[in-house]
């Protein structure tokens, strides 16, 4: 019988190996796509590359008849802005009216938890079918907005019921005996300790928005999304922009990431104190 | 009444935002696609008379019902896999990583590609699976083959690959997140009693795990049985799935019978979930 020691660094090994194949697997398609986006002006798609340029990223900000990527990216951040702030105070609000049990909190839960599970094509399509109904056009500030809302609220929502799960509920009572006012009480105490929460609810809506594809499909109007215009000029032709603008979002949405993780941080820091 | 009780009529005035947008922009929307899937006549109009025989068309047309039983298998294809692998590297960075350091490392490195946009990533699996891609290239240079395969792009094997990469963590996260909940005392205990390793796993590690695991195969099965980008992207526009039909339909004009498909893909996907949340609530996660 192989020792305990042996056998615990056998499975170590064996799980390890496949975590590190996993990573490969998760990283070589990006990188290869960020390398193969700085090939030269003859460069194709797929490896050999012929020569190392610039060149898909100054086509991506010359203006083109049909793939501008600027207004489109210009919408998508601007709507990925609006669902951050809308659903960290959608989540906020909804997560603690789930505190206190209300009647029909139990459908209410599934309700907003129904947008996760919804696909999101139809959500979209749905949307559109209504709209047609109603002689409404669809556009990316309106019919769009509200299919993202659908799908980040969620998210939002569960964030902040696991923050409030572990919220110790002491420390509104004490600030309530003290005959602070609820509205006092949830400014002064709860939102301050809930806060880390509240900005993981808005990365979620940023970020979710910021690289939607699914629902905006059907709901956006003429005037697209990122990702949609993305996907067109894919289904046309698959050229080194779309590497090159590929290697820009994904910078965009670390960026993201990045300062919601440093704001994160600091609430954190100064909490504690 | 207790002024520190939660008050009712708050939490209604609290709730009512999210709900009201949910019913608006999700259950409505819902509701009238099932509507419309009835509607006997292809004119647009809330008067149209009401039949089944959408819903017959579809099932006496072996092509539609194919796509319909390919997407289900798909469907269970990646929730065997991303549950096998996603359970793998749960367990490794739970049990296995004993640094913090390098736990947070692998954590970001895992991550950090997740939050970047699905297709984005789908497209940077294009240049991989191709004739010219990447993996053959490197099949050729190895001389395992002598020959490109063309077994990768526009097929299923292709879709699988790139799917396998995209939801995988999605049956991590939740896994993770039960197995750090597990009191180390629990598995010693069992040791201490003479239980082997694997027993130990089967017996103790594992049912305590079940919940996460579970709700890891519901976010993959609602994934893998919405994905159309991904057979669109990869498998060019010879594979579908019933995602890929709704588009296939909406463009041709096919309204109604779009509908059809879409509610069939609501059941199916709602038939699935039922059925895998019987085993855990939901609502328990995050509690103390």
């Amino acid at each position: 019988m192989i020792p305990w020691r042996v056998r615990q660094r056998l499975v170590a090994a064996t799980l390890g190996t496949v975590v590190g194949l996993f990573l490969l697997y998760q990283w070589l398609p990006l990188l290869i796509m960020a390398v193969l986006s700085f090939t030269g002006p003859e460069g194709g798609t797929t490896f050999p590359m012929r020569g190392v340029s610039l060149h898909w990223y100054g086509e991506l900000f010359r203006v083109q008849m049909i793939d501008d990527f600027k207004p489109p990216m210009a919408r998508s951040v601007a709507l990925a802005l609006a669902c951050s702030i809308t659903t960290a105070t959608l989540s906020v609000a909804a997560a603690q009216a789930m505190r206190a049990r209300f009647r029909g909190s139990g459908v209410y839960f599934y309700l907003i938890l129904l947008g996760v599970m919804a696909p999101g094509l139809l959500v979209g399509f749905g949307v559109a079918l209504l709209a047609r109904m109603f002689g409404l056009g669809l556009a990316w500030y309106s019919s769009t907005f509200a299919v993202h809302i659908v799908w980040t609220l969620p998210f939002g929502f569960l964030t902040m019921l696991a923050v409030f799960n572990r919220f110790d509920r002491r420390l509104e009572e004490a600030a309530l005996t003290l005959r602070a006012t609820r509205w006092t009480t949830f400014w002064r105490i709860t939102f301050p300790l809930v806060l880390p929460g509240v900005i993981g609810a808005g990365l979620f809506g940023f970020t979710l928005s910021y690289d939607e594809f699914a629902r905006s499909l059907f709901a956006t109007g003429p005037e697209q999304t990122l990702p949609l215009v993305i996907y067109a000029q894919f289904d046309r032709q698959l050229q080194p922009t779309l590497y090159a603008i590929g290697t820009m979002t994904t910078i965009v949405s670390l960026g993201a990431v990045t300062v919601f993780a440093l704001l994160f941080r600091l609430v954190k820091r100064r909490n504690r104190i | 009444m207790s002024p520190l009780r939660e008050r009712a009529a708050v939490s209604y005035v609290l709730a009512a935002p999210g709900g009201l947008w949910m019913l608006v922009a999700l259950v409505a929307p819902t509701l009238f696609i099932a509507w419309v899937s009835f509607w006997a006549s292809r004119t647009f109009a809330l008067s149209n008379a009401l039949t089944l025989a959408n819903y017959v068309k579809f099932f006496t047309r072996p092509a539609y019902v194919r796509v319909l039983g390919d997407t289900v298998e798909q469907a269970i294809v990646m929730m065997l896999i991303t549950g096998v692998i996603g359970y793998s590297i749960a367990y490794f960075l739970v049990v296995h990583v004993r640094r913090p350091a390098f736990q947070l490392a692998l954590f970001l490195l895992l991550v950090v590609p997740f939050w970047t946009s699905a297709l984005i990533r789908t497209i940077a699996w294009i240049p991989f699976l191709g004739v010219n891609g990447v993996i053959n290239q490197a099949l050729l240079l190895l001389g395992i083959v002598d020959r490109p395969v063309e077994a990768f792009l526009f097929t299923r094997t292709g879709i699988t690959l790139a799917q396998t990469s995209f939801y995988t963590l999605l049956a991590t996260g939740p896994v993770v997140y039960t197995l750090r909940n597990i009191p180390r005392s629990l598995p010693e205990a069992a040791q201490c009693l003479h239980a082997t390793p694997l027993r130990v796993f089967w017996r103790i590690v594992f049912p305590l795990t079940l919940p996460g695991v579970v709700i890891g195969q519901i976010l993959v099965f609602l994934n893998v049985m919405a994905d159309f980008a991904t057979a669109q992207a990869i498998g060019g526009h010879k594979l579908a799935f019933l995602g890929n039909l709704v588009i296939l339909l909406y463009e041709s004009g096919q309204l109604t019978f779009a509908a059809v498909v879409g509610v069939l893909l609501m059941i199916a996907m709602l038939l699935g979930v039922a059925v895998l949340l019987k085993v855990v609530d939901i609502r328990r996660l995050g509690a103390p």
